[in-house]
Formats: structure tokens, C-alpha cells, sequence
């Protein structure tokens, strides 16, 4: 009777036990194949309190002469870029054509030049520069001290 | 081979400050301006703004003033706040986009004419005349043409100087015969070939060699180089 009754509630608790844990898998794999959750872009989303109608901004109509100046003034906006595009790509055709032609005097001359010429430059990318400012750098000059706290949300999928 | 080969260096220094707007250009920045304003609703700060001006009007128009004065506070209002960001504006100097060098027009300074590309231009002497030109040096057997274009920058600038070389390719080739004199049966003329790069480096004790240099613009080319030469250079300069 003592050796009898410690044996059966082992198994009995073992079978239990591989009974739970094989539910919690397949919780766990029913959980994974679900598709994960897309992370929300917060530029996307307007927050609320931005479509209140007092927010809307009061402001005299247009007069016809008003839009009559912008409808030309985008006519010529429209005609100045225009122009701007062509002159670029003339240039570049110019530059390309120019190119061609140097190396075309290249291969009469030497062809072991010119294989050295057409070869990639591993070099050269990625080439970076820092873009024109409006003013020039101030020599000399200390920028005021402050503190930047980063509050943008992560989020984990 | 009848024909010598040289390779010249064409160094760029890249633009520091934007161009100004053309006409057309300030117009229409001018109107996407008033678009956005007429478009867009108020905000926190504009709303705070108006319902201060509403509080002091109505305190102007009713007789007896109560809340506001009887607390005692002083309420920072938006209007000061605006005054007060103005004013620290205004305190700011930025440096001048029109540098002393450009009044004087110091061609031989790079701190000119900040908005537009800089070339350098020397003085060799070919043959028995001195011209201006893009520096250019002899081919060697033995090496390629953009090692020979190297070599003319590091005779002229020394060899601290940092420029990124845009590719193995020539952009431009200059031929020209040489007077009947020198002419031989191996010696008919001289090709110039070109390469492009652009100065990394920003300033560089100059220890310049060869005396005369200049750093000019695309436009300023015409007063130095011949107009053959000019011609050939034109053709690949963007600008």
C-alpha cells in the first residue's frame, strides 16, 4: 500500500503536466503564425484635437485679380523651369559628348591606356559632401548650450 | 607615335553658399508661402496669442478689472515672447556671404566668390610662350593618365592636398600641332587630356612652386585662356 500510492500520482502529474505544457505550445505557435502587428507612423495620424472647427483660420477671400496674378505667375514658374531643365541637359549631353570624344583620341593613341581609363574606380563611391549654406561658417563662434531630450516612441513588433 | 601626351588637372573648389534666387524663383517661394498660410489651421501658439488679445481688449472695454490684477501675477504673454525671440535675432551676426576678398577681387585667394565653382589656372611656359593654363604635366611611359594628372596637382600644390578625382576617364582632350619649326616625323603635336576632381580640403598653407596661380570661375575663364583652349574647356565644365 506504501509503494503502491507515491508511484501513481507521478505518472498521473508527469502526463498532467506534458499535457499543459503541450498546450502552451500550441498557444505559443498559434500566437507566432498570427501575422505581427504593423507599427503605426505617427506622421500619418493627425491627432484629434488638430480637426477642431476653432481652429479653422479666418482669412479674407481671394479677389479675382489675386487669382488671376498666381494663375500667371505659375504659367511663367512653369515656363522658367522649363527652360532650366533643357539648359541642364544640354550641358550634361556636352559634358558626355565630350567624354566620348576624349576617349576615342585616347584608344588611337594607346590601347593599354585606354583599358586603364575605362576601368571602374572603386574609390569614388559612396562619395559624400556637406550640401551649401546660406551664410558662410563664422570663424570663432560658439554655439549657445542646451540639453536634447529624445521622447519618440519605439516600437517592437 | 607622332602625337606627345600630357595630362592637366582640372580642380574644382565646390560652392559654400547658395546662389541667389533668380526673379522668378523669389516670386514663387513667395507665393507657396501664402498658399501654406492660407491652408493651414492655427496653432497652439497662435490660438494662445488670440485669446490673449481677446482678454485685454475685453479688460480695456469693462470698467472695473477683477481677476487678472487682483491675483497679482504677472502672466508672461505671447506677443512678449515674440518680441523677446526677435530681439535675440536680431542680436545674431551671420558672416557676410560677399567676403572682403571678393571687393578687392584677390583672384588668387580661394575665399572669393563663395557661391559658384573655382578653377585653378597657372602659368607654364610651352614652348618659348607663357600661358595660362590647367595644370598639365608630361605622360611618362609606365603610368596611367590619371596618375599623370595627379602628378601635375602635387607639382603645383605640393602633396597635402585632398581631391577626389572624379573616375579613371579623361573629360576632355585638347589637340594642337606644334609650329613647323619643332615639327618631326615623331613630334607632329600634343594631346592635353583632362580630369575633373574636386577639392576636399579646405585650407592649405600654399606652397605654390610655380609662382603664378589663380582660382577663377567659369566665366572668368575667357579673360585668361586662349579660345581654342577655352572652347575644349567649356565643353565639360557644369555650371
Amino acid at each position: 500500500p506504501c509503494r503502491a500510492q507515491p508511484k501513481k500520482k507521478k505518472k498521473v502529474d508527469v502526463r498532467r503536466e506534458q499535457a499543459q505544457k503541450d498546450r502552451m505550445k500550441k498557444k505559443l505557435k498559434k500566437l507566432e503564425k498570427a501575422a505581427p502587428e504593423l507599427i503605426p507612423i505617427e506622421d500619418f495620424i493627425t491627432p484629434l484635437k488638430y480637426s477642431d472647427s476653432s481652429r479653422v483660420r479666418s482669412l479674407p477671400p481671394l479677389s479675382p485679380e489675386e487669382t488671376e496674378r498666381r494663375v500667371l505667375l505659375l504659367k511663367k514658374w512653369c515656363l522658367f523651369k522649363q527652360k532650366q531643365d533643357e539648359a541642364e541637359k544640354k550641358a550634361i549631353q556636352s559634358l558626355v559628348e565630350s567624354q566620348q570624344e576624349a576617349l576615342k583620341e585616347l584608344r588611337l593613341e594607346s590601347e593599354e591606356l585606354f583599358q586603364a581609363a575605362i576601368r571602374r574606380d572603386e574609390g569614388l563611391f559612396p562619395f559624400q559632401r556637406d550640401g551649401p549654406t546660406y551664410t558662410p561658417p563664422l570663424a570663432g563662434y560658439d554655439p549657445p548650450e542646451g540639453k536634447c531630450v529624445d521622447v519618440t516612441k519605439v516600437y517592437t513588433q | 607615335r607622332p602625337w606627345r601626351l600630357f595630362g592637366a588637372m582640372c580642380l574644382l573648389r565646390l560652392p559654400r553658399i547658395t546662389q541667389p534666387l533668380e526673379k522668378e524663383e523669389e516670386e514663387m517661394a513667395a507665393l507657396m508661402g501664402q498658399i501654406e498660410l492660407e491652408k493651414s489651421h492655427y496653432s497652439d501658439h497662435e490660438i494662445r496669442k488670440l485669446e490673449e488679445e481677446e482678454r485685454l481688449k475685453r479688460r480695456k472695454e469693462s470698467l472695473y478689472d477683477d481677476e487678472d490684477d487682483a491675483t497679482g501675477k504677472t502672466v508672461i504673454m505671447a506677443q512678449d515672447l515674440e518680441d523677446k525671440w526677435e530681439q535675440k535675432f536680431l542680436q545674431f551676426k551671420a558672416a557676410p556671404r560677399i567676403t572682403d576678398d571678393d571687393k578687392k577681387n584677390i583672384r588668387t585667394s580661394l575665399n572669393r566668390k563663395l557661391d559658384s565653382n573655382l578653377m585653378l589656372l597657372v602659368k607654364q611656359k610651352i614652348g618659348n610662350q607663357e600661358l595660362w593654363l590647367l595644370p598639365q604635366v608630361e605622360w611618362q611611359p609606365g603610368e596611367t593618365l590619371r596618375s599623370t594628372a595627379e602628378r601635375a596637382m602635387a607639382t603645383f600644390l605640393g602633396d597635402h592636398i585632398q581631391a577626389k578625382i572624379l573616375g579613371n576617364a579623361p573629360y576632355g582632350i585638347y589637340k594642337y600641332k606644334f609650329p613647323r619649326a619643332i615639327r618631326t616625323e615623331d613630334n607632329v603635336g600634343a594631346k592635353v587630356f583632362f580630369f575633373k576632381a574636386f577639392l576636399q580640403s579646405n585650407d592649405f598653407t600654399q606652397t605654390e612652386l610655380k609662382a603664378d596661380y589663380l582660382w577663377v570661375t567659369k566665366n572668368e575663364l575667357g579673360d585668361y585662356l586662349k579660345p581654342e583652349y577655352l572652347k575644349k574647356v567649356n565643353r565639360f565644365l557644369l555650371d
